[in-house]
């Protein structure tokens, strides 16, 4: 039999081309990791394409303006922001950068600086994580969560009571792994939410994906320093080319923050005896695209350039992806929705899909309408918890659907239904 | 007054003699001037006739071709109607299409909170 060799187009890599957490600091850089692309496969939302490759939410939005998060289009280009311009702090210990959700371990490798980077979940404008300079007081794993007084009233109200103690498994929201900050009351930790990377959703501790705090639990020791800072416009430069980095700063940071950039960039300009072009800069300012873009080469007609995007291979599975199981007659199910829309109706699955822990669902799809079902559940209590969940959480009002009874001719729920698998 | 009217009637009746004089051929020419004269105004009143047709014609044509331009305004209007109430569905429709995605990006936020 003639074997058949299937040639690979030159210009496209392997996902392992591209480096996700770890770099090395060169000494006169703060622009570390390249910008990749991935083409949108069936089934794909961007929080798992995030997670996948280390990245927060809010970073694959930013860079990808106009792109459904839940419900992308098959075959539509994906940037995905995997290079990063170092905080503008000494370079030791662990720095959060609150703007860009994003953390950076430093920790000398022989004579060389090496950096791991998360991405990360902060605090919320109403419960903000603190800024300023702390450290790792203690870690532990598997912790234990002590629920904190106001959030045990938040949760009372939603008509959601709370243990005093929460203890580690799928429902402790600290994951596996917790450092303790000297700041007291607040944590770097894991969750049991990892779509919640990226965004302002927790009470001012920082999360992890569950991957990542493992990794940062076992190299950053006790007492390493802590320091939170938040720089929405970031200032860099590699290979004498001036990069700068911008974030959506948050409402109470903008102004201060895009004065002190132009200082820097003004200085920037008056050194290389060049004109900026600061047409550019203001676009790149406003656009607020969350990953680094050369707008200024000190050397001029140095042959040097800024590095090209490289575009990756989709892995085919996407690490952290929620699994649905096969659909069983004999399971409980809990219908979320009927709705028209058959975009709104994978969107709603996909987000059900990606609570924490995960509540599985799929669209089942009959001639005019679309069906969103939670489940398969074992028994009635868990279908009952899911659906108190999608109420509590989500603001939904789940209908309890029974298992098929042997003998009983099989509902229209299952038997007319074409499932869509999101 | 016998001898007056003995020459009234001899001038009467000479003048009576002298009309009863005109020929044959002089009432043919007569006749036919009028035929001909008639077949000039029938001539004539038929050429009128067409003149007025043809006037007739061109001015039904004209109000055909009006009544055909403002049915292809009103057309063309009701198209254009027809074009900008779909711009405006579809504007909407992604209106609301976008406002359901925020609502729902916002309820997954929410819900990821610990």
């Amino acid at each position: 039999m003639r074997e058949v060799v299937k040639s690979l187009p030159l210009h496209i890599h392997p996902e392992e081309k591209v480096r996700r957490n770890d770099f090395f600091v060169e000494k006169e850089d703060d622009v570390i990791g390249r910008l990749a692309a991935i083409r949108i496969e069936k089934e794909d939302t961007l929080p798992d394409i995030a997670r996948h490759f280390s990245l927060g939410i809010n970073t694959v939005s930013a860079a990808n303006p106009g792109i459904d998060i839940w419900v992308p289009e098959v075959g539509e280009r994906i940037l995905l922001p995997l290079s990063f311009i170092l905080p503008d702090t000494p370079r030791k210990g662990i720095v959060i950068n609150l703007a860009a959700m994003r953390l950076f371990y430093f920790k000398k490798a022989g004579k060389l600086l090496a950096v791991s980077t998360y991405p990360v979940g902060i605090g919320t404008t109403e419960r903000p994580t603190p800024m300023g300079q702390m450290y790792v007081k203690r870690k532990k794993i598997r912790p234990t969560w002590y629920v904190p007084a106001s959030i045990a009233e938040d949760h009372r109200e939603k008509g959601d009571p709370l243990p005093a103690k929460v203890p580690p498994g799928p429902l402790n929201p600290l994951g596996e792994y917790a450092l303790y900050l000297s700041n007291s009351g607040y944590l770097v930790h894991g969750t049991n939410k990892p779509a919640s990377i990226g965004l302002r959703a927790t009470n001012g501790c920082i999360r992890l994906y569950p991957e990542d705090i493992e990794r940062l639990f076992e190299n950053a020791p006790v007492k390493t320093p802590v320091s939170i800072v938040n720089q929405p416009y970031l200032v860099g430069q590699r290979d004498g080319i001036i990069y700068i980095e911008a974030h959506k700063p948050f409402e109470e940071s903008g102004i201060a923050e895009l004065k002190r950039t132009y200082a820097k960039l003004r200085n920037i300009e008056k050194k290389s005896g060049h004109a900026l072009d600061w047409k550019k800069v203001g676009k790149v300012m406003g656009e607020a695209r969350g990953f680094p873009v050369p707008v200024f080469d000190i050397n001029r007609g140095s042959e040097k350039v800024a590095a090209e995007t490289i575009k990756l291979w989709h892995p085919g599975k996407l690490y952290g992806k929620p699994e649905i199981p096969e659909l069983q007659t004999d399971a409980w199910y809990v219908l979320a929705a009927t709705l028209r829309d058959k975009v709104d109706a994978l969107r709603l699955a996909a987000i059900i899909n990606h609570q924490g822990p995960p509540i599985p669902a799929r669209v089942l799809s009959t001639s005019d309408r679309y069906r969103v079902l939670a489940g398969p559940f074992k028994n009635r209590r868990e279908a009952k918890d899911a659906a108190k969940r999608l109420k509590i959480d989500l603001e939904i009002d789940g209908i309890l659907v029974e298992p098929i009874k042997e003998g009983e001719p099989i509902a229209p729920l299952l038997s007319r239904s074409s499932s869509l698998n999101y | 007054m016998k001898k007056s009217l003995l020459m009234i009637s001899i001038m009467l009746a000479l003048a009576i003699a002298l009309g009863g004089c005109a020929t044959k051929g002089d009432l043919e020419e007569v006749q036919a001037r009028e035929k001909a004269i008639g077949a000039k105004a029938d001539q004539a009143a038929q050429d009128a006739e067409d003149a007025k047709a043809a006037a007739d014609q061109a001015v039904k044509k004209a109000d055909e071709a009006v009544a055909r331009a403002e049915e292809a305004e009103r057309r063309a209007m009701e198209r254009e109607r027809i074009a900008a109430e779909k711009e405006r569905i579809a504007e909407e429709k992604a209106r609301m299409a976008e406002e359901k995605a925020k609502q729902a990006e916002a309820a997954f936020q929410k819900s990821m909170k610990k």
